[in-house]
């Protein structure tokens, strides 16, 4: 970032979009987004949630330009999405990816970064720093045809980055990948926003979204539902949580007391907190993992 | 993220890129391995040549136009095949396997991705096409100073003058390895482009790849009669002498290719020229064929949702 001055330009602005689509037989239009609405400030991960066939892969379609919307706009960084310029700025991972079986890794990163104008030493730094950061140096020459879903994430996510976008929209980003790989995926998420890195991402794993996104939106039958920061928006705000540790029954005893003798508050439920599954099957299959 | 890499590139080069990957992908799918087949039928084709008892003019010329006709025979049906199947195939392996959702989600003109593919496939069959016409021109080269040996040899055994002798030399050199023949060569190679730009225009539309193939075909072997059945049809005034009737056949003529103007190329196996002109005005055609096919089929894919 060189300038001081924050940027106003929405990273994606997507205004009342509806999108029909003909079905095969009988002629009848099918609205898979309806009347959709959203804006992504740059930097901020926000996540479109919602159950299959909700709209979720439509409305980035869209975004990038490959299906045309029935009606409204959708813009990247103030660029009309149908403008192949407004690609400049944008990275994408479509779910399931399979790229090139034929080319290796670094081959599959080089072709993208050609695409993209990359080209001598700056491409082949850039592959280089690419494969670092995703975790396949070791993979690098390997036929992409040999790569675990994991890896095949991994590298998507690598060519979504070759030419320094500041978009990053990632379709179902960890679906089919086991818990390890997964959450290589979320730490790189973390990475991109570290770096300011705009992230825009559909999932329906609701846990995953709720440790990345900072902003949500759920889209149900084509309609958005509900949107906005993702703290306000799961907040129970009549309710305040207190996490002890080493707490002797005697202290929770005169807590609970105490919060009895108060007008107006109650004591909704005490006991242990639980780890996720997610967190017990990490920790026991890193356990002598080193790294 | 600290390489400066904000340089979005050219048309041509990012044409030439996915040109170069569709011609390393068809490559790897081990496609010249019909190039062992072709070195086969190029050799088989010298074992072709009917005994000739007539005098030394007619000894082994037969076998030379055997192995012009069976390896440009060969040529046209490899280069055709390849073509039409390797466009087909090109298209929706990458809406399947969502590669394209990865391309067009690049910087990527619609047009450069379409360009890109059929030039891949036009220098593959570029290249085969040059690795058939160097096996054809060496079995050929050295076929024919066996052939010229032998006449020679038959010639002065019959006491034939030295100028009969050159003329004779110059008479069987006409069905050796030549500039027409390489002509002829180009010609197969520009039917081939008019076929890929074609199966690029379906395949455009096309649900499927066998669809795509089958319907080039299809159009393949109508473009060997459409001229004959035009003919026909403006002389049979079933159409009447009006202008509707010539606007119908020059529509049919723009749409389905002719190919009965490469008829040439049998007349380069008979060891006629190949003339200069004819050269240029294929050449003309077959550009406006390719370029015309794949304008036509950009429209398309130009306006296609994914």
């Amino acid at each position: 970032m060189t300038s001081l001055m924050p940027d106003t330009t929405p990273a994606v602005e997507i205004r009342n979009l509806v999108k029909d689509f003909k079905t095969s037989f009988r002629r009848e239009m099918l609205r898979a987004v309806d009347n959709v609405s959203l804006k992504i400030m740059p930097g901020e991960v926000y996540g479109l949630i919602g159950p299959n066939g909700s709209g979720k892969s439509t409305t980035m379609k869209a975004l990038l330009g490959l299906v045309a919307p029935t009606s409204g706009t959708c813009a990247i960084f103030g660029k009309d999405s149908l403008k192949v310029d407004s690609r400049n700025d944008v990275g994408f991972l479509p779910e399931n990816p399979y790229f090139y079986k034929h080319l290796s890794g670094a081959e599959t990163l080089r072709f993208y970064g050609k695409l993209c104008g990359l080209k001598g030493h700056s491409l082949e730094d850039r592959v280089s720093e690419l494969l670092a950061l995703v975790d396949l140096e070791q993979a690098r020459d390997r036929r992409i045809g040999g790569y675990s879903k994991g890896m095949l994430q991994r590298i998507g996510l690598a060519q979504a980055l070759v030419q320094e976008p500041r978009l990053v929209i990632l379709d179902e980003p960890t679906a089919g990948v086991d818990p390890i790989g997964s959450r290589q995926i979320r730490d790189l998420i973390m990475t991109l926003r570290e770096r300011g890195i705009t992230v825009f991402l559909c999932s329906h794993l609701l846990e995953q979204v709720q440790e990345v996104c900072d902003h949500v939106g759920i889209i149900f039958r084509g309609k958005m539902v509900k949107e906005g920061r993702l703290d306000d928006l799961i907040a129970i705000e009549d309710q305040t949580e207190i996490i002890l540790k080493n707490a002797s029954p005697e202290l929770i005893s005169q807590i609970t007391t105490l919060v009895n003798n108060s007008a107006g508050a109650s004591l909704v439920r005490t006991g242990k907190p639980r780890t996720t599954l997610e967190r017990l099957f990490l920790r026991e299959t890193t356990k002598g993992d080193p790294s | 993220m600290s390489t400066n890499t904000h340089s979005h590139g050219s048309h041509a080069g990012r044409i030439l890129v996915i040109a170069l990957h569709a011609f390393t992908q068809l490559v790897r799918m081990k496609v010249f391995y019909f190039l062992a087949v072709f070195g086969m039928i190029a050799i088989a084709s010298n074992f072709f040549d009917l005994p000739q008892h007539e005098g030394p003019e007619a000894a082994g010329v037969n076998v030379l136009r055997s192995i012009k006709s069976w390896s440009l025979g060969t040529m046209t049906l490899f280069s055709v095949v390849l073509s039409i199947v390797a466009t087909a195939l090109l298209l929706p392996k990458d809406v399947e396997d969502r590669t394209l959702y990865t391309i067009l989600a690049k910087p990527v003109p619609r047009f450069d991705y379409l360009a890109g593919k059929l030039l891949g496939v036009l220098l593959l069959v570029f290249v085969s096409l040059a690795l058939m016409d160097a096996l054809m021109t060496s079995v050929l080269h050295i076929r024919t100073g066996m052939v010229l040996e032998q006449q020679v040899a038959m010639a002065k055994a019959q006491d034939w003058p030295e100028d009969a002798i050159a003329s004779l030399r110059a008479e069987t050199l006409l069905h050796g390895p030549n500039w027409s023949l390489q002509g002829a060569v180009f010609a197969v190679f520009l039917r081939a482009s008019i076929m890929a730009s074609l199966a690029l225009l379906i395949s455009t539309f096309s649900t499927s790849t066998l669809f795509t193939t089958i319907i080039s075909f299809l159009i393949y072997f109508i473009g060997h009669f459409q001229a004959d059945a035009r003919d026909v049809y403006l002389q049979a005034g079933a159409a009447g002498e009006g202008v509707f009737a010539k606007l119908a056949s020059l529509l049919i003529s723009l749409v389905l290719p002719d190919f009965q103007l490469f008829n040439v190329i049998d007349s380069v196996i008979e060891g006629q020229a190949f003339p200069l002109l004819l050269l240029a005005k294929l050449t003309l055609i077959g550009l406006f064929y390719a370029v015309f096919f794949t304008l036509a089929s950009w429209f398309i894919f130009a306006e296609k949702e994914f």
